[in-house]
């Protein structure tokens, strides 16, 4: 077997510039599908990311709220359930939240708008709102104030201390009526979260919803340690808190970000393909020539009583020192351009940057660094020349000596 | 007993439009320690005999007795395990592996046959001392002249230790100064370990080494002449 991998290395560098052009091949392929899979990922973990941090990785709510989300589907927290919540080990933090349509008047200007009743410390620590106040104030827990996006203020002509009157449906069917000051103006990237949101505290959403028993919410989101236990930590919390409440995950409540990025998807898989071609190409035909070159050669050594498995495996060396040649400094060159990228994200501008704002997404290209880009990329790119090998192997198992050595 | 008895061989070649008669009833017998020469004008039937003695390719009709193997009763694998052990081969050129040394090359065949490094390694060494270029033992075939090239692979048809060799005009392609030093070898070799050579050729100062020569002509053995002494 030595000799069989001394044959198969020497064999390689005795062609040094064929062997040197098919593993730049390699890393070319490589390297490209490397940066794109990295940026391509790293931008949908930054959609995911900048969603979840809204939605939550779970959301607990009263059954059948997710299909018909109507503040009659709202429910009254209850002590135990938070305990609960709170006892399973996985969750690192719940936020309750009660969200309702509303008419939002000022003077002659009326608009629909959703109400979000928060915790507005707690919010604040996940979201960062108070950052993005404008003009104003960020909410003060002790008093019935709002929010608006300055795309909402623009519209109802309003400015800080103007007050805002509030008109709804509220729970069990009583009307929600309610004045409040306007506290602060923010601005979100998100122009649709701009011209629609109302943030209060929860507890003055909750008078406003139904001012006769305290508690009532629409959703409890949670936030887990570790995004890769999503599915156990939404087993075990519906195994817990029985069927009077739905669990449901962002993957559910983000869908329309998970088919952007489906659809994205697509097209940067039809990148990777044409990628695989060239390198694939690039070795076959190279192992092809190694091969035809070597037929004399093949049929001496068969000749003189060498089995034919064995020579099948001078080539399946050949190839795969090709490719790990590649593969390897593929590796080198691209990991620290993607490692530079995730730390320092390229600013994006332009028609695609209003994209990301739309999403609530701050425009940069982090380049993602999960460890499973590289082994896809790598396994890929192995089996593709591993398969290339497989002519060789073919040939050889049948090759006529006798007629190789007429050529 | 003789080390190859072949009796009744024929071989039509069927890939041609025309079938080719190659061989037509040859009976040859081959004792052990013979120095003989295949000759015939071009076309004869040598190559194809040569082959079919060594195990390459199979007999349309006839039979061949190496020891008390019958070819014909081997598989394929068997039978390329068969030459590995019993059968030498010196080609007229591109014998050697171009990536080995001529040591290395050598030791190949040992390697296949399983024995241990050590051994490989000091056998070969005697071997390449024998053939002359011992010197050249870390010589890759391309540092090499042909006729350097055709030594090694008389070494690494030694090495095997095979029951005869198969040379099939080995020094066609050699200048005269290098065929006369190779049949010297290859003549050296069989009174020093009493190997078995077996190999066809046309040039003249080749046959006058042989010890006997066996003339065929239209695959057909049209003589067979014993030279004693030579
Ligand atoms: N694979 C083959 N297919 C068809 N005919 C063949 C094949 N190999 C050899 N022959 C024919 O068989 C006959 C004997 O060929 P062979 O090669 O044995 O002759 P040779 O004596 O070795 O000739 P040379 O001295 O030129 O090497 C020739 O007529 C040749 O054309
Ligand atoms: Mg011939």
């Amino acid at each position: 077997m030595k000799t069989l991998i001394k044959i198969a290395w020497r064999n390689l560098w005795r062609n040094r510039r064929r062997t040197i052009l098919t593993a730049s091949a390699v890393v070319l392929a490589l390297f490209l599908a490397l940066i794109m899979r990295s940026m391509q990922f790293g931008s949908y973990e930054q959609m995911i990311r900048a969603g979840v941090n809204q939605t939550g990785d779970l959301q607990v709510h009263d059954t059948g709220y997710w299909a018909n989300q109507s503040i009659d589907r709202a429910f009254f927290y209850r002590k135990k359930l938070g305990e609960t919540l709170h006892g399973i080990k996985e969750i690192k933090s719940i936020l309750p939240g009660l969200q309702t349509f509303s008419l939002a008047s000022y003077k002659k200007q009326t608009k629909g708008v959703l109400i979000s009743g928060i915790d507005a410390a707690v919010y604040n620590k996940q979201n960062h709102l108070s950052n993005k106040i404008i003009r104003g104030k960020y909410l003060n827990p002790n008093k019935n104030e709002v929010l608006l996006g300055d795309k909402l203020a623009e519209f109802l002509k309003m400015h800080v201390g103007d007050t805002l009157v509030l008109l709804g449906q509220g729970y069990r069917g009583i009307t929600a009526y309610g004045i409040y000051r306007v506290a602060g103006i923010f601005h979100l990237p998100s122009i649709e979260m701009n011209s629609e949101i109302v943030y209060m505290n929860l507890k003055t959403a909750q008078n406003f919803v139904y001012p006769y028993q305290p508690g009532l919410l629409t959703s409890l989101s949670v936030f887990i340690k570790d995004p890769g236990q999503l599915q156990t930590v939404k087993t075990e919390t519906e195994h817990r808190i029985g069927p009077n409440y739905e669990v449901i995950t962002w993957k559910t409540m983000l869908s329309d970000i998970l088919q952007t990025i489906k659809a994205d998807n697509v097209s940067g898989q039809i990148m990777l393909l044409i990628l695989y071609i060239i390198a694939a190409f690039g070795i076959f035909s190279t192992v092809l020539m190694m091969t035809m070159e070597k037929r004399r050669q093949y049929a001496i050594m068969v000749s003189i009583g060498m089995e034919r498995e064995k020579l099948v495996w001078v080539s399946i060396f050949e190839t795969f020192i090709i490719s790990v040649i590649g593969i390897v400094i593929g590796l080198i060159l691209a990991s620290p351009i993607i490692y530079y990228l995730h730390f320092h994200p390229i600013p994006i501008t332009g028609e695609m940057a209003k994209m990301y704002l739309q999403f609530n997404i701050a425009p940069v290209l982090p380049f993602s660094i999960k460890a499973h880009i590289f082994l896809s990329q790598t396994i890929i790119i192995l089996v593709l020349s591993l398969l290339s090998a497989l002519y060789p192997i073919i040939y050889l198992s049948k090759f006529n000596v006798l007629k190789a050595f007429r050529h | 007993m003789s080390i190859i008895e072949a009796t009744g061989i024929y071989k039509t070649y069927q890939e041609t439009k025309v079938p080719v008669n190659a061989l037509n009833g040859v009976d040859l017998k081959i004792e052990e320690g013979e120095f003989t020469a295949i000759v015939g004008p071009s076309g004869s039937g040598k190559t194809t005999l040569l082959n079919i003695l060594g195990g390459l390719d199979l007999p349309t009709k006839g039979d061949i007795l190496i020891e008390n193997t019958n070819l014909k009763t081997l598989g394929s694998r068997q039978l390329i395990d068969f030459r590995l052990h019993n059968i030498g081969f010196v080609f007229q050129a591109y014998n050697l592996i171009p990536v080995l040394t001529a040591k290395e090359n050598t030791e190949f065949i040992m390697e296949l046959q399983k024995i241990p490094k050590k051994e490989r390694s000091k056998k070969a060494m005697e071997l390449l001392e024998a053939v002359g270029i011992a010197d050249k033992a870390d010589h890759k075939p391309g540092q090499l002249s042909g006729g350097q090239q055709q030594r090694v692979a008389v070494a690494r048809a030694l090495a095997s230790k095979p029951r005869f060799i198969i040379a099939d005009e080995p020094t066609a392609n050699l200048d005269s100064r290098s065929t006369n030093e190779l049949l010297e070898i290859m003549a050296e070799m069989n009174r020093k370990y009493h190997s078995t050579f077996i190999f066809a050729t046309h040039d003249q100062r080749v046959m006058d080494k042989a010890h006997r020569i066996v003339t065929i002509d239209d695959g057909k053995i049209i003589g067979d002449e014993t030279f004693e002494g030579r």
